[in-house]
């Protein structure tokens, strides 16, 4: 039988199956690369000026999470806290030598920065952990009045003692929320408390509150790009 | 269809071969990186004045957050805050609402809580001098000048200097020291030259800006005596006349005419009349129900013979009486017939014998104490004489120091006055200036002042309330503003804060308490402090104004009258290095980045002269060479030429001939002199064998190149325009203006549940200001391009306002103006053809643009039957190594920034939507009816757009839409607008009433097919989509 394709073609099935190998890999490289949580700096922890410990204010001294960030119900940013707010606890010593408030660790070298800072008036400048990009108009006032408690994108803070990134931030995971939100609804009381979990199935605790709060989640682009 | 000759241009008119060439070029050149003609240094200096940002974040970059040590009482980081804030704008004083995000202003509107901004409106100049708060070319440390060398000095040193200055001429009482000021309102600046005119009493004082208001103050003093100015109530006026007045869009109290004008268009209830004379086409003249043009020179004559015409009683005029003639007689008419209910308007341009003229016709009208009061008014200061004096006395050695606050009377003096050289006579000069410019080059001290939102001020409101400035932030710079400086002239201590209150107190005794204070510093003015009517005898007096106006005009060279007009976005020139006020088109001309010898056809075509060409114009011994722009409406034999252009040293904007920056436009001051500072007569025009291309916006955007013979009949479907008598025996004549076949959608209809946001403008209320224009500029963080960029069709305005020309006489047209933004279509024709989804709706009727998907094949501009999206060929914001954080602050932080290769167009205002009902929906409660409200529809002082949800029925646009002259333009083709229009409704006199357009009632809307036929040119127009030329 005559060859009807001469024989150096036999290497051309190599040369293609190598193509297909690499071909994967790339594709394999890329979505895991995408998918990868530091690609959606999953863990990113910086350290702050001043070491902080969520895990001792909000989770073993149970201050609320709005003692510190409160205008979080009522704007879009939830603000961090000037320094004065630092200092209803944490005052240092005036010029007569005497702490005008309480004064819990008014000397510790930790806290030097925010004394510093309510001396001079300058800011304390914290490195911003959340960070969206700047063509996302998120609100923090829209969620929490609707239910959405900080827990489902800041994740356990209060457990935490340097804050890091734990849900992906991505807009898929905003969108897999707003098509869905039950799950992650919760009565409005109990939107800072992060411990709270529901008694019944989370999708009937959420359905009701939805129907309370008469939420209609959005999906257009304009919902959240401007 | 309407009978009418509809045209936007004259080479449209003519169907000229460039226009037929625009039209087949939607994107007339190719995008390239650098503009053809323009040297990269100069491209960058535009781009870097214009708006900038910071790199896309590509990777990731550790963020800063900052929160302050200590926050003020009601801030909310991220949150607009507002404050009212008294100031004066571009010589006027305005009472305003800034909007403040973090501790930085970012716009200006007007005050809603106080008359003069009408309903809370702005125009342009109020919108765009929030940009030069951050520009980067301001003076931003005193400067000492020795032996050509600047030195930079200190406030310290400064003040020394100063006061050293007073104490040296005090000996002499002050003789041989003067001030340059330029004119103000501001009680606290009267009060400390009357404290420094004590000390100093034999001290010069001195007033000087290019255009002012002084003629009407001393027609005041001829006809009454004394010097007052007029108020206007149009809330009870029927018959407006205006004579080269533009009282509802510039000048004091324009916002608050215009709003209570356009509260009488509404055709159901009673409606005013506007007639209007004019030389040139102002947007009062748009808006008027009878306009004619006339040379400046010839309105005191008319006015003569109307008074006596008033006397005698009108007849009416024969059928073949020219325009003028039954214009005249029809004006006469209602003049007499409404006495009491009418009021007659004399621009500042007028002398003051016209003025006078005037005052008496509205006296004996018995209009004084009905339509409108008389306050009192400062003594008149005729300017140009008193900046003669100054010059007269500085030459002859007189005056030996001089302190310029402001101002910047070298550029803007006419032509026989000669600052430059008196200044150098000068021992010492000072000029305090926002920016450097002419003057200040001159001087021996640059002194920086202060922008208006930096310091406390006040100012006498239109009404004669006290005014009170607050500071919106601290100076960016080392700077003063002019209260401070005569402060320290006067010896006066203390902060502004407390300068001013000295003022306030003193103004009204109640404002010396703290709660009253507070309170008249939260409103922006002090209640109760308005001035009381007089009501002044009118003196006997006898003017030179007699002379033939009616005779036809011949055009002969040697006898051209030439007007001068403040540029009416640059202002005098002080707003030359403003971008966003370069780049927004004239009302009329649609001319940006410079300005022109504006002419009539007629005009035109006697002297030779063709569009673009250079003409040498020479008048009073001066001569200056412009580009020739022929306007329909132009009064006949005579041009009109803006000033504020041609400044050489205003910065990398506006021109600065030491960065080498070609100056923008041509100064005309050398063809004024002080006795023709607004018009002057006898200028010979010499045409020049070349031409220099004019950045006119006027035929950009063409919506459709089918067809043009029957372009001006479609112009009537696009602007629907009727008389009175017509609305009132066909109220929907609108709706049935075209006609067309039963509309199908080829996709399935969709309806819109929850909300259905939808706008409406009234063009029987909008007067064409820009104002809208300007503050969708500043909310919406569009960029400037340049004029190169202009000529080639890519200005970036979200909201244009068309201006349409109508009639058969070029000489004596109608002129409409129409704003048209994004009609956010149902069925939007942009979105069919987006291969990326880019461009999507919401359930909300929203046609919403997503920039991150956008490839930038502009097939949706292509696409959109209204030309509205705007690419960005290039990136506007391109980062610049200088400046760019100043320049980054006057951003408004809800809107993202667009880089280059993306489409955007107008959004609705998406971010206010958004917080609107985020707010609403934390107070758990529903929106309030008219509770959105857009940066177009809240700058425009006529009320004539309305936003809102059409869903909801008590809502101001849903009304609109119900409203029997609503209408959609192009709604023929099926793409179901979001915005309608309300037809214009002209009010005109029996006298002057034009044949009704008797075509189209009757037939039901959907018409049958076979009647199509007999309709050829809206056939034309229903296909006009499919012959778009794909242009990519």
């Amino acid at each position: 039988m005559s060859l009807i394709f001469p024989n150096w073609t036999n290497r051309l099935l190599a040369a293609a199956g190598a193509g297909a190998l690499i071909g994967a890999g790339y594709v394999g490289t890329i979505v895991f690369a995408a998918m990868h949580p530091t690609t959606h700096h999953i863990g990113y922890q910086p350290t702050q000026p001043v070491p902080f410990s969520h895990k001792l204010h909000a989770g073993q001294l149970k201050l609320d999470c709005r003692y510190c960030h409160n205008t979080v119900d009522r704007a879009a940013h939830a603000a961090i806290p000037p320094t004065a707010t630092c200092s209803n606890c944490h005052s240092g010593k005036n010029a007569k030598g005497v702490t005008p408030h309480v004064a819990v660790h008014s000397e510790s070298k930790k806290l030097a920065k925010v004394r510093e800072s309510a001396a001079t008036g300058d800011p304390v400048e914290w490195i911003k952990v959340h960070n969206l990009p700047d063509y996302v108009y998120f609100n923090h006032s829209a969620h929490v009045n609707s239910g959405v408690s900080c827990v489902s994108c800041h994740g356990r803070v209060d457990r935490m003692e340097k804050v890091q990134q734990v849900k992906t931030l991505s807009m898929a995971f905003c969108l897999d929320c707003h098509r869905n939100p039950e799950p992650h609804l919760r009565p409005l009381d109990k939107v800072t408390e992060l411990s709270w979990v529901p008694d019944e199935d989370p999708e009937v605790v959420g359905a009701k509150i939805r129907e309370e709060l008469n939420l209609h989640p959005k999906v257009n682009c304009s919902t959240c790009h401007r | 269809m309407s009978s009418k000759k509809w045209y936007r241009s004259l080479s449209e008119l003519e169907n000229s071969s460039e226009f037929d060439e625009f039209l087949h070029r939607e994107f007339p050149q190719a995008a390239e990186e650098f503009p053809e003609g323009v040297s990269r240094r100069r491209w960058m200096q535009l781009m870097g004045a214009s708006l900038t940002l910071a790199g896309a974040a590509g990777c990731y970059k550790e963020e800063k957050l900052t929160p302050l040590a200590a926050r003020p009482v009601n801030r909310i980081p991220g949150e607009h805050q507002y404050f009212n804030t008294s100031v004066e704008v571009a010589g006027q004083p305005y009472a305003l609402r800034a909007t403040s995000n973090d501790g930085r202003p970012t716009k200006l509107d007007g005050n809603a809580l106080h008359s003069s901004s009408g309903n809370g409106g702005s125009n342009s100049y109020i919108q765009g001098s929030i940009l030069d708060l951050y520009d980067p070319d301001r003076l931003q440390s005193p400067f000492e000048k020795d032996n050509g060398e600047s030195f930079l000095r200190s406030w310290d040193e400064v003040d020394s200097a100063m006061s050293a200055l007073v104490k040296q001429f005090s000996a002499d009482g002050g003789a041989g020291l003067g001030i340059l000021s330029e004119p103000t309102t501001s009680p606290t600046v009267a009060r400390l030259k009357a404290a420094l005119q004590k000390k100093l009493p034999k001290l010069g004082w001195f007033e000087y800006r290019s255009t002012s208001n002084s003629n009407q103050l001393a027609g005041a003093v001829k006809a009454f005596g004394q010097p007052v100015r007029p108020l206007f109530d149009l809330t009870k006026t029927k018959i407006v006349a205006t004579f080269d007045c533009d009282l509802l869009s510039s000048g004091l109290n324009a916002q608050h005419y215009a709003k209570t004008f356009a509260d009488r268009r509404d055709p159901k209830g009673e409606m005013n009349r506007l007639y209007s004379v004019e030389s040139e086409f102002t947007t009062t003249g748009t808006a008027a129900d009878h306009h004619l043009s006339l040379a400046s020179s010839k309105i005191g004559a008319l006015l003569l013979d109307l008074e006596a015409a008033i006397d005698a009683g009108a007849t009416k005029p024969a059928d073949d009486a020219s325009h003028a003639e039954k214009f005249f007689a029809a004006l006469a008419d209602d003049l007499k017939a409404n006495a009491g209910d009418c009021v007659v308007a004399v621009g500042p341009g007028q002398p003051a014998d016209v003025h006078a003229i005037g005052f008496r016709i509205n006296s004996k009208l018995g209009n004084i104490g009905k339509t409108m009061t008389l306050v009192r008014g400062d003594k008149p200061v005729d300017h140009a004489d008193s900046l003669k004096d100054f010059a007269k006395q500085a030459k002859s050695g007189e005056l030996k120091a001089v302190v310029i606050l402001g101002g910047n009377p070298v550029y803007g003096a006419p032509a026989d006055i000669d600052v430059t050289s008196a200044i150098k006579k000068l021992e010492v000069s000072a000029h305090l200036t926002f920016l450097p410019n002419e003057t200040t080059g001159k001087c021996d001290w640059m002194l920086p002042m202060s922008h208006i939102l930096e310091g406390w001020s006040d100012t006498t409101l239109a009404d004669g309330s006290y005014g009170i400035g607050q500071p919106l932030i601290n100076p960016l710079f080392e700077s003063r503003s002019a209260i401070g400086m005569l402060a320290v002239l006067a010896g006066e201590s203390g902060d502004l804060q407390s300068l001013v209150r000295t003022t306030a107190g003193n103004v009204s005794g109640k404002l010396r308490t703290e709660a009253a204070w507070q309170k008249a510093v939260h409103n922006g003015f002090a209640d109760g402090t308005a001035a009381a009517a007089i009501e002044p005898t009118t003196a006997a007096f006898e003017v030179d104004a007699a002379g033939d106006w009616k005779a036809p005009v011949e055009v002969s060279n040697g006898q051209i009258e030439v007007l001068f007009t403040s540029s009416s976005t640059v202002f005098d020139g002080q707003f030359a290095n403003n971008g966003w006020l370069q780049e927004t088109p004239h009302p009329l001309t649609k001319l940006t980045w410079g300005n022109a010898a504006v002419m009539s056809p007629a005009t035109a075509k006697a002297l030779e002269l063709v569009d673009h060409q250079l003409t040498k114009v020479e008048v009073n011994g001066g001569r200056a060479v412009l580009p020739v722009y022929i306007q329909p409406g132009q009064a006949t034999g005579t041009i009109s030429v803006a000033l504020g252009y041609g400044r050489t040293q205003s910065g990398i904007v506006g021109g600065d001939e030491k960065q080498g920056v070609d100056p923008v436009g041509v100064d005309v001051s050398s063809l004024r002199t002080s006795s023709s500072m607004a018009f002057a007569t006898n200028a010979t025009l010499s045409p020049l064998q070349s031409e220099e291309k004019l950045a006119s916006t006027q035929d950009h955007f063409a919506i459709d190149k089918t067809g043009m013979e029957g372009i001006h009949d479609r112009i009537g479907d696009l602007i629907r325009e009727g008389s009175l008598d017509e609305y009132n025996k066909h109220p929907d004549f609108a709706e049935h203006r075209v006609h067309h076949p039963p509309l199908e959608s080829l996709w399935t209809e969709v309806s819109y549940e929850g909300h259905a946001w939808g706008m409406a403008i009234d063009l029987n209320k909008c007067i064409g200001c820009n104002g809208c224009v300007t503050a969708c500029q500043s909310e919406n963080n569009v960029p400037i391009v340049g004029k190169d960029q202009v000529q080639r069709n890519r200005e970036m305005h979200w909201l244009r306002v068309d201006r349409y020309f109508g009639g058969d006489d070029p000489e004596q047209p109608e002129v409409f103006s129409q704003p048209v933004t994004c009609m956010q279509c149902e069925n939007a024709p942009c979105e069919q053809v987006c291969p990326v989804a880019a461009t999507v709706h919401s359930d909300e009727g929203l046609n919403d643009m997503v920039y991150n998907r956008c490839i930038g094949t502009r097939y949706c501009g292509n696409n959109c039957p209204y030309k509205v999206r705007r690419f960005n060929f290039l990136n506007y914001r391109k980062e610049t190594k200088q400046d760019n954080l100043l320049q980054q602050l006057v951003l408004n932080p809800e809107v993202t920034v667009r880089s280059r290769g993306v489409m955007e167009k107008c959004t609705y205002c998406v971010q206010r939507i958004q917080n609107t009902k985020i707010t609403a929906k934390a107070e758990r409660r529903a929106i309030g009816d008219n509770e959105v409200v857009t940066a177009c529809q809240e700058a425009c002082p006529s009320d004539a757009i309305s936003f809102g949800d059409l869903n909801n029925p008590n809502s101001d646009v849903a009304k609109a839409h119900a409203d029997s002259r609503s209408y959609g333009m192009l709604s023929e083709l099926n793409v179901k607008p979001r915005t309608r229009y309300l037809a214009r409704i002209r009010n005109h006199h029996p006298w002057l009433a034009k044949a009704d357009h008797d075509h189209g009632h009757g037939h039901s809307h959907d018409e049958e097919l076979g009647s199509l036929e007999s309709n050829g040119a809206t056939v034309a127009s229903h296909d006009s989509t499919n012959s778009q030329e794909a242009s990519v």
